[in-house]
């Protein structure tokens, strides 16, 4: 992906609509994946990355940028094309009782995307169906049932189970455990994770949890109002946070260990997110950075650079951060 | 001195031609003037369900509740519904998982503030409204003074969540409920939330009843700790003795199965076999024993008691609990990346 943005338009008047502005929902990110490893990006609501993972697949058009796809550039693909390519890359979505067609069963759910890419019909592609229901840990018989029989991990296993249907080589999967109760989180973290070593399969990884993320992506990008502000190799990025937002973030995920959570040093935002219909000038995060600065933040747009190996942050002053050089505002630091 | 008191609740639920639904069965616990006590569990394990029966909030019909929930020693339960009213918004409050559904979308904020200050504190008019500003503003909404004038949909989440916060803590309640304050809001602004209500519970002296399926956001707030499973509390500690040495298979499968943010990348997850819809055919036995890995036979024929721990001395309602230190869930090794 080469400077990729998204912009919704904002329209208003009731005949004659016009343009009046726009959301700048993913504003210039780049980002690579490589094969047959998992980039995760986390970000808090309404920071992009689920409208950046569509873009990907062009179930949104991007405004502009370019998305290559093993060297093809996807964003210039005509229809038919595009739909032979989709079979390579497949989506998972959040909530599976919404994304799944409750008047169809199982088997139907399954077999509809072997039909469409005309990769199996009839006796085959229900053999099939009952291979991918065994894959991801569901009897044969759950073939015949419908959605709304299971339970919301079940459901979320068909989901997984429709995306391999096709044999994919990339999964964008969005929130993929987020709906779930969190004794049946793992079950999926896992399934997603021996699927991949399984079939090689590529992932995209979308959540707002950061621990889920770090547990299972080898990258992860830091989201926020449509950029990327940090990119780093999971644990580097837990051991090494550059980019104030990644600090705080991290420091705002509550960890189930009282020792911990005593001795831990938090740091608070203030505020909420700004739109993104209307972006802070200069760096997008100094509304809230409790590192602010009183130069060049506000007014100069920092640029996502490279600080060490494949660790790159979108931050003025990230030396002088990680040094201790220039500490947090003590009212972002509670007692 | 016992602020609250909860009693043997059972909470049911009948429905016409429906067999009887048990959602709290036989919940005890205790809270000291002041003190955070947190209840956790999955969805559907009755913990909200225990909430609303506190405070008087479950539909007269349908829903039936049985046991004490004594308040300063006087039973809620069998207060007629005028002195209900009165204690509940004064003595006792409530703040919800979602702050769009339980603030009234058509009254300005300032309105749904000085409501609580008229029927409860009786201010009246200025007066009303200037204690009114002077909440917001304690809560940390900027610009008080002028959001009064706001509508809930004009706030963000995080804000709506302050105010509904400043309504509960309007009249100095002795005891607030929390049923899943920030799980509506992103982490940042969980945080911000967090902070709040544990810097209010210390001016105050109110106590604090968390309501959550988080075992992180327990861990860094509340003194004692009840993990509730299929309408039973299975394990009741003090923070400290729940972390550091779970007993209940249930309680030591829920944090194996949470990936930590400070567990290195690569350490597999152990989830809990199954899910919470299991347990319904099991009324009988323990509620958790068809996804128990140390199940033995009498878990399947009778429920055991919530019993107190020898060694740890704090109460575990299981026949077979792990040894403490039994199941490796704070691992020594976690413990040094992180020093």
């Amino acid at each position: 992906m080469r400077g990729l943005e998204v912009h919704f338009p904002i329209r208003k008047g009731v005949l004659l609509e016009r343009p009046v502005g726009a959301v700048r929902a993913v504003d210039g990110v780049d980002l690579d994946v490589e094969r047959g490893t998992t980039f995760g990006l986390v970000g808090e609501s309404g920071c992009g990355k689920s409208t950046l993972g569509r873009a990907i697949l062009r179930l949104v058009e991007p405004t502009a940028g370019t998305v290559r796809f093993d060297g093809i550039d996807v964003a210039s693909l005509r229809p038919e094309p595009l739909r032979r390519l989709r079979a390579r890359m497949q989506m998972v979505f959040q909530d599976p009782l919404s994304s799944l067609d409750p008047r169809q069963n199982v088997e139907s759910i399954l077999v509809e995307p072997l039909r469409t890419h005309r990769v199996a019909t009839g006796k085959d592609a229900r053999r099939r169906a009952r291979e991918l229901l065994d894959v991801v840990g569901l009897p044969a018989a759950a073939a015949a049932r419908y959605p709304h029989e299971f339970s919301g991990g079940q459901r979320q296993r068909i989901g997984i189970a429709r995306a391999l249907a096709l044999n994919p080589e990339l999964i964008v999967a969005d929130e993929p455990v987020s709906a779930l109760d969190v004794s049946i989180q793992a079950q999926v973290v896992n399934l997603l994770e021996e699927l991949q070593k399984e079939f090689g399969l590529t992932y995209l990884v979308i959540a707002h949890d950061l621990a889920v993320v770090r547990h299972i992506s080898e990258t992860i990008g830091v989201m926020y109002l449509g950029r990327i502000v940090e990119q780093a190799p999971s644990d580097e990025l837990y051991a090494t946070p550059r980019h104030p937002y990644t600090i705080a973030l991290m420091s705002a995920v509550p960890i189930p260990d009282p020792e911990v959570e005593d001795r831990r040093e938090r740091i608070l935002l203030r505020g909420d997110l700004p739109s993104p219909a209307n972006p802070p000038s200069g760096c997008r995060f100094h509304t809230r950075c409790p590192f602010r600065q009183p130069t060049r933040c506000h007014d100069e747009d920092p640029a996502l650079r490279e600080l060490g190996p494949g660790h790159a942050v979108a931050c003025h002053w990230a030396e002088q951060v990680a040094t201790g050089e220039i500490r947090p505002h003590p009212t972002a630091v509670p007692s | 001195m016992v602020l609250l008191s909860v009693e043997d609740l059972h909470v049911t639920f009948s429905h016409r031609g429906r067999r009887e639904l048990r959602a709290v069965d036989g919940v005890s616990f205790q809270v000291e003037p002041g003190a955070t006590v947190g209840l956790v569990g999955e969805s559907g394990c009755g913990k909200s369900v225990t909430s609303l029966a506190i405070m008087g909030l479950l539909p007269p019909r349908g829903a039936h509740v049985k046991g004490a929930v004594r308040f300063d020693g006087e039973d809620l339960l069998q207060l007629p519904p005028a002195q209900l009213r009165a204690l509940r918004g004064r003595e006792l409050a409530m703040v919800f998982q979602d702050p769009q559904t339980s603030l009234n979308p058509v009254l300005t904020i300032g309105r749904q503030v000085t409501e609580v200050l008229e029927r409860h504190r009786g201010l009246r008019g200025d007066e009303a409204k200037r204690e009114a500003a002077a909440l917001l503003d304690r809560v940390g909404i900027p610009d008080a003074g002028r959001r009064l004038k706001d509508y809930p949909h004009q706030l963000s989440g995080g804000m709506r969540q302050r105010v509904m916060i400043a309504i509960a803590l309007a009249c100095k309640p002795r005891l607030l409920i929390a049923d899943e304050p920030t799980t509506a809001l992103d982490v940042t602004i969980q945080a911000q939330i967090l902070e709040l209500l544990k810097e209010l519970v210390a001016d105050t002296g109110t106590a604090l009843v968390m309501i959550t399926h988080d075992l992180g956001v327990v861990a860094g707030l509340c003194d004692e700790v009840h993990v509730m499973y299929s309408g039973r509390i299975v394990e009741s500690a003090d923070r400290r003795g729940l972390f550091g040495a779970p007993r209940h298979p249930y309680t030591t499968g829920l944090l194996a199965s949470v990936p930590r943010l400070d567990s290195p990348r690569g350490v597999p997850l152990r989830p809990i076999p199954g899910s919470p819809r299991d347990t319904l055919a099991w009324a009988e036995g323990c509620a958790f024993a068809p996804r128990c890995t140390r199940r033995v036979e009498a878990c399947t024929t009778t429920a055991p008691d919530l019993v107190v721990d020898a060694v740890t001395r704090h109460p575990v309602r299981c026949y077979n609990p792990w040894p403490p230190g039994g199941e490796p869930v704070a691992t020594s090794e976690r413990k040094k990346r992180l020093t």
